[in-house]
């Protein structure tokens, strides 16, 4: 008993290296001749390295509880604790999709918001062109107060815009914002600058028509119409342009159809890519056929290149009202032009001495 | 002042420099400054207060050790590590219990920390293994051993404190216990 406890304290000495060299020596030589020795301070020695992982696990654990306790942990909880409702629950866990998902639904809504607002603009605009048609649409009508114009009566015309004959003897077609509101005479001009006096015939203030004719002697027969008047609507991206008196000269536009429906839907009229501007208004819409599809008559404000032309089933209504025996070689209507095949500039050609500049004084 | 410490969640560099040392104060930081991201973990996955403690703790020590073996390489975030870990002991704690550890809800990003775990796990029964083998010594051995061999104190601090006539009757009652102690260790 003694003895063992002896070596044990050798055995704990040795594994600890509080040994001298010498008894280490000697303790070295008894452990290799006896197994029982070795067995002994193998074992102590697996002991002694599990007491000290122990004794460091534990010492580690106090300091770990301590700095627990220093922790507010029902503050933290409270903070990161799921959320009784689900709803937060599922927010909090997917913080960063949801952040996603929001930012589409901003940017989607401030789309969607700057179209509708776009929108409540053309709605005015409705509304307004209800009440009064001429401060409502944009009518393209040329201001022509400060243009010096080679009018009859040299003075200069208060409003200018463009017109196509309907008849050979002098029926001509424009829009009625055009020569709404004025009381003067109104004259028109070919494409020769030759002025004819005209006076009113016709006016359909809904859908924007009005009806001329040239009451003036030196005026001379036109001949047969070059253009027919289209049956039937045209299509989407049909290829259309208008000839028409923006300035002095006349000025060709080319486009297309964009839209079966004018402003917000107004079924009257057509969306057509076109570039118009102010003295344009009156002028025919016509198809690569040579068929007058419309007549210009407005512009969108707010979205470039979005002109508005009143379909030409409207412009036979209007021709309808007229007393028909004071048609003479009437415009065709449906039937085929006699432009048909020709290229554009030969159409052009061929139209350029149909189509007016009307000026109102 | 808790939530103080919690922001101020210190460097990497610092918590290893710190726990190479044997920094008490770098413990506290290190401590206090992930604690909120493990505690959300685990109560946000079946998982309360004390789970939270126990599993954050393991989660410590493992770390602890790998950088006190010097083979911990700072080419993750300390906080990734430690969530990684804690994530991990937890899903294998959810399973043992078998409480349902799918659908689990992450704050952060994962590693993959098995193999660290799972040696851990090893330390921790060896740890387990103590603990019981001391627990069944019984007084007044487990004190007698828990003093010279954990606080360190000599033959004589215990002879006087347990009021042996002489040292080597205290000798002889260590003796004795110890055996026993190893008995109840290695046999376990």
């Amino acid at each position: 008993m003694r003895n063992e406890i002896e070596l044990e304290g050798i055995i704990e000495d040795y594994l600890n290296g509080k040994l001298t060299a010498d008894e280490h020596k000697a303790f070295e030589q008894l452990r290799n001749n006896d197994p029982i020795v070795d067995h002994k301070v193998v074992a102590h020695k697996v002991f002694l390295e599990s007491m000290k992982q122990y004794a460091d696990v534990l010492l580690l654990k106090q300091q770990l509880d301590a700095a627990h306790d220093k922790i507010d942990v029902a503050a933290i909880s409270a903070k990161v604790a799921p959320h009784p409702s689900k709803i937060v629950r599922i927010l909090r866990n997917n913080k960063s999709a949801i952040a996603v998902a929001a930012s589409f639904l901003i940017l989607a809504m401030i789309m969607l918001y700057s179209i509708q607002s776009q929108k409540d603009v053309g709605l005015q605009q409705v509304k307004k062109d209800v009440t009064d048609i001429k401060n409502t649409q944009n009518i393209l009508i040329r201001d022509l107060k400060n243009v010096k114009s080679p009018a009859v009566n040299d003075k200069p015309a208060k409003v200018g815009g463009t017109g196509f004959a309907i008849s050979s003897n002098g029926y001509i077609l424009t829009s009625f914002h055009v020569i709404n509101g004025y009381k003067g005479s109104i004259y028109v001009q070919n494409s020769k600058g030759e002025t004819f006096k005209v006076e009113r015939v016709y006016t359909d203030m809904v859908n924007d028509i009005a009806i001329l004719k040239i009451r003036d002697d030196a005026f001379k027969n036109l001949g047969a119409m070059p253009y027919s008047i289209k049956r039937g609507s045209a299509g989407i991206g049909d290829a259309v342009y208008t000839l028409g008196y923006p300035k002095d000269d006349v000025v060709l536009g080319d486009g297309y159809v964009s839209s079966r429906t004018g402003l917000n839907g107004d079924t009257v009229a057509y969306q057509v890519a076109i570039p118009v501007n102010p003295g344009n208004s009156g002028g025919p819409l016509l198809d690569n056929s040579g068929n007058v599809v419309g007549v210009i008559n407005g512009k969108e404000t707010k979205t470039d290149g979005a002109a508005f032309a009143v379909k030409s089933k409207y412009i036979m209504e209007a021709l309808n009202a007229i007393p028909q025996d004071s048609l003479s070689r009437r415009v065709a209507y449906g039937k085929r032009s006699s432009l048909q095949g020709l290229k554009r500039n030969q159409q052009v050609q061929k139209i350029q001495d149909y189509v007016f500049m009307i000026k109102v004084y | 002042m808790s939530f103080k410490l919690n922001s101020s969640v210190p460097t990497d560099r610092e918590v290893v420099l710190g726990i190479l040392n044997n920094s008490e104060e770098a413990l506290n930081k290190l401590y206090a400054g992930y604690y909120p991201m493990v505690l959300q973990f685990i109560l946000n996955n079946n998982g309360d207060e004390d789970d939270a403690k126990d599993v954050y703790q393991e989660a410590i020590i493992v770390l602890y050790n790998k950088i006190k073996t010097g083979n911990f390489e700072l080419s993750s975030k300390l906080k990734t590590y430690i969530y990684s870990v804690s994530r991990r002991i937890w899903l294998k704690k959810l399973a043992q219990h078998s409480k349902k550890s799918n659908n689990i809800a992450d704050f952060e990003d994962v590693l993959v920390v098995d193999e660290d775990v799972e040696q851990h796990e090893q330390k921790d029964m060896q740890f387990d293994k103590m603990k019981v083998a001391l627990e069944s010594l019984g007084e007044p051995c487990k004190t007698i051993i828990q003093d010279f061999y954990i606080h360190s104190l000599s033959m004589q601090d215990i002879c006087e404190k347990f009021g042996y006539t002489n040292t080597d009757n205290a000798k002889t009652q260590k003796y004795k216990c110890l055996q026993r102690l190893k008995k109840l260790f290695f046999q376990s």
